[in-house]
């Protein structure tokens, strides 16, 4: 992966300045983060299941990808990524961004207290509903969490586009991965700026991810927002070319 | 057919096990389960992690590790301070207070039931390391003697007294001591609603001036010592030395049985963090209520028991590996404690561990869906390493 990039870094800076300041404004084609390790290093497998499966029920792929296993150099795991099985990548995520000067103790501590407000809220809402409505009432904070994350992703998004001297707002499809960056990055937003003076962030994040979960809130508004002035500036969407 | 293979099964069961016979009426439940082996595992589970005997006083071997629940009531009652504060969120979160029953704390009832009240009060520490269970084992104490209709003086966490007060009065009474009025009404307040019904039973046998125009005769109820505290927020202090030194005067008598439970007690012998008007720090003994409680704790009157704990979680300058008496205590309040009955409370065995994890289960407190699954149940046993506190705080977010 990284040896084509390396050529191509090499690539741009022959370029001229010229095109390497157009260049620059578009990402996407050039390299902004690097890594030490060089393509011969593989992903490390930290799925406990991969390992458990018993020699019989490997098909010859699985075990010709065992034995190529042996000889392969992978990289190391960070020290967040753990083969525990209540594990989430999407959460990890999340506790990334909250991050703050690299204190991971303490955004993590922020989540598990988000997670424990959720559930101990709608704990309580079940217990206050009706029998017929209690099946309603989902108690799984992590369902919550993932279904209030779906909800805040926006479909399209806007780039800016310099014709003719001008940069236009066109709108443009967004990868998976920008869309999940996106949701997170307004919860997080939201809950850091508009939140009363002495409320504590568990207890903000966690209403708005019930109100995200319901399509209702701040973040939805937001989304909702974006796709408004996509709709607007309709009109541009030819000046995208890719 | 059928019918007459149960039989023959359930027969075959308590020839092996003839202890069975005697419990069979509490445990219907689970001889069935043990005969009847195409039971649901939710049936057996069920029988581990509850059982239907709310009553402390029949808490014995055959409830090891089975949760009985205290109704809502009673608990507003005997418990209106005291419990930990997890405890607490957890018992709203699940409108219902379920402990479980322990092998020290049936230890600690076993002695309480066997007490001479002849002899002088006898002292029982609970020690052991951050997170066992000292207070609820504490509290399930407390339970029993309410439900025996003994008078209850529970100081929920002694160390609440020697840090974080904001309004430190010097004491009419006398000079060198320092009042904490908010505290001791506080305290007061808990109190009266605990032990409602001997505050007019008990006369207090001495003329106390509250001041020039204020006195309290000999003979009237003692329920007026705690009004007079609670409406003169000034007075509330020597209230409540008042109150303090009567009970013990009069639990020789043999009217009322006392029980005086303190929480964290190695406050009363540690240091504060309380500074005098000149800024210098104030010693636990010229603190009023901690001087009272000292007293209480001594084992010169008769008529009841005291059963303390240690806490090393709110302590002050102790380190936090400490959790034996000798270091959390010090030498000066080991020797005011010496002698006493060392309980000591431990993580939780691998069946109360299964039984705490079935009752969060019933509950619906596990909400992923790997924690139901067996290496779910392994891990939490790793990562909590069956501490009950750690356990309770993986289990809230997951």
């Amino acid at each position: 992966m990284v040896a084509p990039v390396v050529s191509s870094a090499r690539c741009f800076w022959s370029l001229g300045p010229g095109v390497r300041r157009t260049l620059r404004a578009l990402p996407g084609l050039t390299q902004v983060r690097w890594s030490r390790y060089d393509a011969n290093y593989k992903e490390p497998q930290l799925d406990k299941d991969y390992y458990h499966k018993p020699l019989e029920e490997l098909t010859e792929e699985e075990k010709f990808e065992r034995d190529l296993r042996t000889t392969q150099i992978f990289k190391a795991p960070p020290a967040s990524n753990t083969s525990s099985l209540f594990e989430d990548p999407v959460i990890s995520k999340f506790i990334n961004m909250m991050m703050k000067g690299g204190n991971k103790t303490l955004a993590r501590s922020l989540m598990n207290e988000t997670l424990e407000t959720l559930k101990r809220k709608q704990f309580k809402k079940y217990h206050e509903a009706k029998p017929e409505d209690r099946e309603a009432v989902e108690c799984n904070p992590y369902t919550i969490f993932h279904q209030a994350l779906q909800n805040c992703q926006p479909i399209l998004g806007l780039v800016s586009i310099l014709k003719g001297g001008r940069f236009y707002q066109v709108p443009a499809p967004l990868t998976d991965k920008r869309r999940r960056f996106l949701a997170m990055k307004w919860m997080i937003q939201e809950c850091r700026e508009k939140k009363p003076r002495r409320m504590l962030m568990p207890e903000k994040l966690s209403h708005e991810l019930l109100e995200a979960f319901h399509n209702q809130g701040p973040v939805i508004k937001k989304k909702h927002d974006l796709h408004k002035m996509a709709e607007a500036n309709r009109a541009f969407a030819h000046y995208r070319w890719w | 057919m059928m019918l007459r293979k149960v039989i023959r099964l359930i027969s075959k069961s308590h020839k092996l096990d003839p202890g069975h016979f005697q419990h069979l009426g509490t445990r219907a439940s689970q001889s069935t389960a043990v005969s009847l082996d195409a039971q649901v595992p939710g049936e057996k589970s069920r029988a581990i992690s509850r059982t239907q005997e709310s009553d402390p006083a029949k808490h014995g071997e055959q409830h090891l590790c089975q949760h009985y629940s205290i109704p809502l009531e009673e608990l507003k009652t005997i418990f209106p301070h005291g419990l930990p504060p997890h405890f607490e969120m957890q018992v709203k979160t699940f409108n219902e207070a379920c402990l479980m029953v322990r092998e020290p704390a049936v230890e600690l009832l076993h002695y309480l039931k066997k007490t001479n009240f002849a002899n002088p009060a006898i002292r029982y520490v609970l020690y052991g390391e951050k997170g066992t269970g000292k207070t609820l084992t504490l509290c399930h104490a407390v339970h029993f003697c309410a439900k025996q209709d003994w008078l209850i003086m529970h100081i929920p966490d002694a160390h609440c007294w020697v840090k974080n007060c904001r309004d430190l009065l010097k004491s009419t009474y006398n000079k060198e001591r320092y009042d904490q009025p908010l505290k001791a009404s506080t305290w007061l307040k808990n109190f009266k609603t605990s032990n409602e019904q001997f505050l007019n039973q008990i006369k207090i046998q001495q003329k106390y001036i509250w001041s020039k125009r204020e006195s309290i005769e000999e003979g009237r109820p003692l329920g007026e010592v705690v009004e007079q505290g609670l409406n003169r927020v000034k007075n509330a202090t020597d209230a409540v030395g008042i109150v303090m030194k009567e009970l013990k005067r009069q639990s020789s008598s043999g009217s009322f049985r006392l029980l005086v439970a303190v929480d964290a007690v190695n406050a009363l012998w540690g240091r504060t963090t309380l500074k005098k008007e000149d800024k210098s720090l104030v010693a636990p003994e010229e603190l009023t209520l901690v001087h009272n409680v000292k007293k209480m704790v001594t084992n010169d009157w008769h008529g009841g028991a005291i059963v303390v704990s240690l806490s090393q979680t709110g302590s002050l300058f102790k380190p936090r590996a400490a959790y034996l008496p000798q270091d959390l205590l010090g030498k000066e309040g080991f020797d005011n404690l010496d002698p006493f009955v060392p309980i000591q409370v431990y993580n939780y065995t691998p069946k109360e561990f299964e039984s705490c994890v079935q009752y969060y289960l019933e509950n619906r407190w596990l909400q992923h869906k790997k924690a139901h699954t067996e290496e779910g149940k392994k891990e939490l046993f790793f990562l909590s390493n069956s501490n009950p506190w750690q356990l309770e705080r993986l289990c809230a977010y997951l």
